[in-house]
């Protein structure tokens, strides 16, 4: 990537606002993800970083503020939230795999039924991405049978299987055993370098240092600063960022 | 999910070291009640005192049950009139077609759900010295004859010597379950034909004084039938599970269990005497056009490109079926099944969007709106009809049958009216919520007997002229409606138990609310709550009796009030109760068991 040539705006945040009853938990967000961009979000916690992806896949509702997702803005309307749905892949902290569906049917339930993919197609894709993610021989298995990194991978197959321009994950790592974590972020890093545009809350310092093309720094619900790993790690600007770094380093 | 992985920890221990687990002696039963009756003092005297009162108890059981002057002949001469009341003779082959259709059913069930399991030598020997210590109690404590205790001795000799010869030389030898159960029934049918059980009937009304000699040619001979066609199922079934797709193959047993209650009632007990001119003239052409257009229609909706047009049409359908609904009661006559038929397809036409994708899919979906579709119009056809069987009351049934078919169809119509009031208690919607919660709690604050009398009194005011149901029919409606409040309350506890993630991980991948409810929700919510649902089940069978309180000829009644008042019989109402709950106990009991292993093949997938 040159860096010079245009690349199309994924997804707009424009002064968007969250409240849980009196609570604010997003003031006023103003982001602009590109396409092909791996955005690192840190900050502490409680500072709306879940909140954050969640409104961009309309878990949450967002009070004031737009929200645009590959052209299309955010808004009640179902057929708008369906379809922005299935083009943002999401990835949560606790798997959230279906324990009453084989490792197959995980991957393939949404294809078939909201693609609306032949069976065969999809199980072919699943295969693929089993193969990708390196569990290939867990199809059969229920998510009950595998170890969390094994389980992790499998939504990371899950939400590709939906072939989604972007992807979300809200601290990835965080439920897993040590050992287990390289491998979870060795995906997410072939990932990126696929060319998915992806938006990742971690707290794995390393991983954002290596992968991330800008590091989004929150705290009570605001953007305090942004930039490239580098900037952000060697001489962030803001007194906030640099408390937040000695604690955390 | 730890359990397990401990358990695969030590698994590959063991395999590293290349040991085997130390093998626990089988030992003795002098060993296994030092272990567990007699381990100190205290569980020796309270084991001691146990047994006393079970010795007590067991042996003025027994006593009464095989006293001299009991009048277990009431019993006997009546079977038939507690299973299925005055069903008439001549018909009688329409029983046992019934029953067969349930039979072949549950052995193509066995075949292709796998039954696999197996038990050991030394468990059936563990079985074999069960029964000879039952013997063995009942030689000792019952008032016998010299001579029947000698056979008891005999008997309980022989298990005593399957069990010893079991457990010594083949303790480790694996027979399939299935076999065990259908050689005991082997036995037990064969008996019929050996064992002088005695013959008692009936000849116009009189008693005739029991015969010795094996029971009459229209008891064991039916019965052998009937093991033979649950035998021979099971071997269809084996034979060719492998060339069906599993998928299918479930799919249809499960339509056939389902549709057996009815089926087994309007089509084969009440032999309607179908009009085939007035069949050919109106109830095809009626089918016909439903087929062609429906097909056509839901083709065109189901098809992923539609869109929003889509559902605009299937909801302006959903409106239309309702507005012709409600015009029947402005006195707009249409035959009724035309109404159904439009409501039906209103409500597949909504799902189609949701539940169909490419080709194939909505091919199947298709095919299966055929399939549906004929099936309601048949059985609406067959209600229809009026039933030829001459029975002296109103009802073809009475006694066990007329219970079971009562607790069945109940438990048939409660499950999706129970679904959809659970569902709606929990919905997001207001007024969804605001009408089942009502629903639920009324239901809930009124004792099923009154409901019960409620709707055999007030429930035929209500209908439009012309139109009855009959007591058995309003009860069984009353009593749906009952239990499906409760069994909402139970789905409800297994939906509450869905933990949001799963809710999300559904939403993120673009899932319908319909499709989320289906695929993940409803899934593990039932698979949650089998335990209290079986107990519900259960509880249904069980209070079918009420049925006696209105009046109705359940197996209660026939048992306690019909045998029971037989000149012939007077004063045989114990025997006849307790045969009743005999009978009521073993269903239960088979339930409840069953209901066990259940839990256990679907716990396996699981966590
Ligand atoms: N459903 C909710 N109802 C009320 N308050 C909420 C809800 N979800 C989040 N909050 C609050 O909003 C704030 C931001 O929460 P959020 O989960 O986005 O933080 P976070 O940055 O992801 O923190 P963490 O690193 O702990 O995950 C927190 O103070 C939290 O208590
Ligand atoms: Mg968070």
């Amino acid at each position: 990537m040159t860096g010079l040539e245009a690349r199309a705006d994924m997804i707009v945040c424009e002064g968007v606002k969250k409240w849980f009853g009196d609570f604010q938990a997003l003031r006023g967000i103003d982001m602009t993800v590109e396409e092909r961009e791996v955005v690192v979000v840190l900050g502490p916690s409680g500072s709306g970083k879940s909140t954050l992806i969640r409104c961009i896949n309309r878990l949450e509702v967002h009070q004031e503020g737009r929200i645009i997702v590959d052209g299309v803005e955010l808004t009640n309307d179902l057929r708008n939230i369906e379809k922005i749905r299935s083009e943002v892949g999401m990835v949560f902290q606790q798997f959230n795999l279906f324990p009453h569906l084989t490792i197959m049917d995980n991957i393939t339930l949404a294809p078939i039924w909201v693609r609306k993919k032949p069976r065969e197609e999809a199980e072919t894709l699943a295969m693929e991405l089993l193969d990708r993610v390196g569990i290939p021989e867990q199809a059969d298995k229920y998510p009950g049978q595998l170890s969390g990194g094994q389980q992790q991978r499998v939504a990371i197959a899950r939400a590709l299987a939906m072939e989604p321009r972007v992807m979300l994950f809200d601290e990835p790592t965080s439920a897993l055993d040590p050992e287990m974590i390289k491998e979870v972020l060795d995906v997410m890093k072939e990932l990126a370098q696929t060319g998915m545009t992806m938006i990742v809350v971690t707290h794995e310092m390393g991983f954002a240092r290596e992968v991330a093309d800008r590091i989004i720094f929150m705290e009570s619900g605001e953007i305090v600063e942004e930039g490239t790993p580098e900037h952000f790690f060697t001489n962030p600007t803001e007194d906030r960022t640099k408390l937040f770094l000695s604690q955390i380093l | 999910m730890d359990e397990k992985r401990e358990q695969m920890d030590w698994v590959a221990a063991v395999e590293v070291a290349g040991e085997k687990p130390p093998e626990v002696p089988p030992h003795g039963p002098v060993v296994w009640a030092r272990e567990n009756l007699f381990s100190s003092v205290g569980s020796g005297i309270l084991t001691a005192a146990g047994l006393l009162v079970a010795l007590v108890f067991f042996k003025a059981m027994l006593g009464y049950i095989f006293g001299a002057d009991r009048k277990w002949d009431a019993v006997a001469t009546n079977l038939r009139l507690y299973f299925t009341q005055a069903y008439p003779d001549d018909q009688y082959v329409r029983v046992w077609v019934a029953v067969g259709i349930a039979l072949a059913l549950t052995g193509l069930s066995a075949a292709i759900w796998r039954a696999s399991g197996r038990v050991n030598g030394y468990k059936l020997g563990g079985w074999s010295f069960g029964v000879a210590g039952g013997l063995l109690t009942m030689l000792v404590l019952s008032p016998f004859s010299w001579g029947a205790r000698l056979i008891y001795l005999i008997l309980a000799l022989v298990f005593v010597g399957t069990g010893q010869y079991l457990r010594m030389s083949h303790p480790k030898i694996e027979v399939p379950a299935l076999s065990v159960v259908v050689g005991v029934l082997a036995v037990l049918v064969g008996s019929l034909w050996v064992v002088p059980y005695g013959r008692h009937t009936f000849v116009n009304g009189e008693v005739q004084p029991p015969r010795p000699g094996t029971v009459a040619m229209t008891t064991k001979l039916p019965w052998t039938v009937m093991l033979l066609v649950m035998v021979v199922a099971y071997f269809v079934g084996k034979a060719v599970r492998d060339k069906v797709s599993p998928g299918l193959s479930k799919g249809l047993l499960v339509a056939g269990w389902m549709l057996l209650v009815p089926f087994d009632y309007f089509v084969i007990l009440r032999d309607p005497a179908l009009d085939y001119g007035q069949v050919f003239r109106v109830d095809v052409p009626i089918f016909l056009f439903f087929a062609v257009v429906g097909s056509a229609l839901l083709w065109w909706l189901s098809d992923p490109e539609r869109g929003e047009i889509g559902r605009v049409v299937a909801g302006l359908m959903v409106i239309g079926a309702g507005v012709f609904w409600l015009a029947a009661a402005f006195g707009l006559s249409v035959r009724q099944i035309i109404r159904i038929d439009l409501l039906l397809l209103s409500v597949v036409a909504v799902a189609a969007p949701t539940f169909t994708g490419e080709k194939a899919v909505r091919r199947r979906f298709i095919l299966g709106w055929l399939i549906l579709l004929a099936l309601v119009n048949y059985m609406a056809m067959m209600v229809n009809t009026d039933s030829t069987v001459e029975v002296p009351g109103s009802f073809p049934l009475g006694g066990f049958s007329l219970t079971l078919l009562v607790a069945t169809s109940v438990l048939l119509m409660s499950f999706p009216i129970g679904l959809i009031l659970a569902l709606g208690r929990t919905s997001k919607m207001p007024i969804f919520r605001l009408l089942s919660t009502t629903y639920i709690e009324v239901i809930r604050g009124v004792p099923l007997i009154t409901i019960l009398i409620f709707f055999k009194i007030i429930l035929n005011l209500f209908l439009p002229d012309g139109m009855s149901l009959g007591n058995e029919m309003s009860a069984i409606l009353g009593y749906a409606l009952f239990s499906a409040a409760y069994l909402a309350e139970n789905v409800r506890g297994g939906l509450q138990s869905i933990r949001k993630g799963q809710y999300e991980a559904a939403n993120a991948l673009g899932m319908s609310t319909a499709q989320t409810t289906s695929f993940i929700v409803l899934p593990q919510a039932l698979r949650a709550v089998v335990p209290p649902l079986v107990g519900g089940v259960i509880a249904t069978f069980k209070e079918t009796s009420l049925l006696f309180i209105i009046g109705l000829f359940d197996f209660l009644r026939i048992g306690y009030v019909v045998v029971g008042g037989q000149t012939a019989f007077v004063g045989s109402q114990r025997e006849n109760l307790l045969f009743v709950a005999f009978i009521y106990w073993i269903i239960t009991f088979s339930i409840s068991r069953s209901s066990v292993q259940l839990e256990k093949k679907l716990g396996l997938g699981e966590r």
